[in-house]
């Protein structure tokens, strides 16, 4: 970093955003200086060594530019031969400690009695339930668009689908759940329609009606996102209050 | 100047062409190569297959498609078998025609779905045992019997009031079997029996049975015997063996009385014969 660069205020989201409010109030960098002990050591520390590194850059006549990657032989492929050593020696290890148990083989005449995938897919398998959701249509004379597993495989893509764009949204600046509680209450009824839909994919263990677990199923999610919003929009009020006092006691209006 | 030119080689002509060239040599064989490996994999080797009808248990509640195929039952010294009939050429397949003068064929390919098509037991030309034999361990009355016993008549006679607790007594007894094993009584396909007085009435006609199509009624009637009557016991579904009166929660999804599968709530109506039509699976080629 350059010196004209601290008084440089950057809006493109570089830097660190931190302006002192007057010049009165000390800059992070004077704060950093000003402290004591082995803090005041650290900070010297690295000021020295970046310095130092930057008068380095400042005097070679190499032309600065991103490293592309390591060459592959030897660094990356050295490494690649550590690791899958490692992980092949875990699995012999693990095989040979742990001999696994070779039961049976199945007996297609004979299901049990509770036949579930495993816990952490639930949600899917809910998803391949959603058979009354799949309307019949009139103009097809009374009889589905599509079969309901077709569906239920649809439901997958959907909600996978969505889950896949989150990354590629801009969600903004805010930080906590009370700074948006809009979509603070999105994502609450997203998770909540995890753990229903859950149990709707157990609804044959779930003591209730089965009906009724398919109405709480998409009920419950839409109940939980307006507590959460009512909840979230209290407590902004709350914060703001806060805020607002001990700016009055500050400084007190004229 | 851009910051990275130097990062890459300079595109050329020469290195357009060669680019080009490997490019399309790479895309050309991955498609040669995936025709070639689906074309290994999916060879459509089988015999017999193909749209089907059949006389089905009906399915009245949850995702499976059809309903189960009833097979025709045939009691022999108080022994219960499965009808099966003779190879036919033309049919390439176990054939019936014009079941009993119902109008309907009765066929091996009724049972051509869920992989027990790919079993030996419902090869038509091989030579099976027809009993049904005794399948201990859905129901705790045939923990009496031996298992692979075949089942007789006289293990019924509390058909009237049978019950085990699930749903209500009196509809009827069911019995787990296996059907068309080998020589050694194993390999066989998953069979429910029901002896019921209910199917007495639908192989006459009586009462709420009267307005059966009437094929339907003369197939039931030919294809049941002393109140017998018997499905290949695989959901039409996901392949499950569902099961008459075998769960405790079948009360919550309306199948206590009536055949249910634990895998996806799928309900079959023992007493409702129905016609319908499948696509029937190839059996894979017999190599011997």
């Amino acid at each position: 970093m350059s010196d004209n660069d601290t008084d440089d205020v950057r809006t493109d989201g570089s830097g660190t955003g931190i302006v002192s409010p007057d010049d009165e109030t000390p800059a992070w960098s004077e704060r950093k200086e000003r402290t004591q002990g082995l803090s005041r050591l650290t900070y010297e520390y690295f000021e020295r060594a970046r310095r130092e590194d930057q008068d380095l850059r400042q005097q070679s006549d190499y032309v600065e530019r991103d490293v592309l990657a390591f060459p592959a032989w030897p660094h990356e492929m050295m490494r690649n031969i550590a690791l899958t050593s490692f992980f092949v020696g875990m699995i012999l290890f693990v095989s040979a400690t742990l001999p696994p148990e070779m039961p049976n083989p199945a007996n297609s005449g004979v299901t049990p009695a509770i036949i579930l995938p495993d816990w952490y897919l639930y949600w899917s398998f809910g998803l391949l339930k959603l058979g009354p959701l799949n309307p019949e249509l009139s103009i097809l004379g009374g009889s589905k668009l599509m079969a309901d597993r077709t569906y239920g495989v649809l439901a997958n893509v959907v909600v996978v689908g969505f889950v896949a764009i989150v990354p590629f949204l801009n969600k903004g600046s805010a930080r906590r759940p009370v700074e948006q509680p809009f979509w603070a209450a999105v994502g609450m009824s997203g998770v909540i329609f995890s753990l229903t839909i859950a149990a709707l994919s157990i609804k044959n263990l779930v003591p209730m009606d089965s009906h009724l677990l398919f109405d709480l199923t998409f009920l419950v999610p839409i109940v939980s996102a307006t507590i959460t919003y009512a909840v979230l929009k209290t407590m902004r009020e709350g914060y703001m209050f806060d805020l607002n006092r001990r700016y009055y006691r500050l400084r007190p209006p004229k | 100047m851009p910051l990275d030119e130097d990062k890459y080689p300079a595109e050329t002509g020469r290195r357009r062409f060669v680019k080009g060239v490997v490019g399309s040599a790479a895309l050309s064989s991955v498609g040669v190569g995936g025709a070639a490996a689906v074309d290994a994999t999916t060879d459509a080797a089988g015999e017999g297959g193909g749209t089907t009808p059949f006389v089905a248990v009906e399915n009245t509640a949850g995702p499976a498609p059809r309903g189960m195929p009833i097979i025709p039952i045939e009691i022999n010294g108080g022994e219960i078998s499965g009808l099966w009939p003779d190879y036919d050429e033309n049919a390439g397949a176990a054939l019936a025609s014009d079941f009993g003068g119902s109008g309907i064929d009765y066929s091996s390919q009724w049972f051509q779905y869920c992989g027990i098509q790919s079993t030996e037991a419902v090869y038509p030309q091989s030579e099976r045992n027809n009993t049904f034999l005794n399948d201990t361990g859905t129901f705790s009355w045939q923990g009496e019997y031996d298992s692979g016993e075949p089942i007789t008549v006289d293990m019924f006679e509390d058909y009237q009031d049978w019950g085990n607790g699930i749903g209500d007594s009196g509809v009827g007894k069911p019995a787990s079997a296996v059907w068309r094993t080998n020589s050694e009584g194993k390999n066989g396909a998953p069979v429910q029996i029901i002896r019921s007085v209910e199917v007495e009435k639908m192989a006459n006609g009586e009462g709420e049975y009267a307005n059966l199509p009437g094929n339907v009624q003369s197939f039931v009637s030919e294809a049941t015997d002393q109140g017998f009557i018997a499905w290949l016991n695989k959901c039409t579904h996901f392949c499950c063996v569902p099961g008459f009166k075998t769960q405790e929660g079948s009360a919550n999804f309306g199948g206590a009385n009536a055949i249910y599968c634990q895998c996806h709530q799928s309900v079959y109506d023992p007493f409702s014969p129905v016609q319908s039509t499948f696509v029937a699976l190839p059996r894979p080629p017999k190599t011997e």
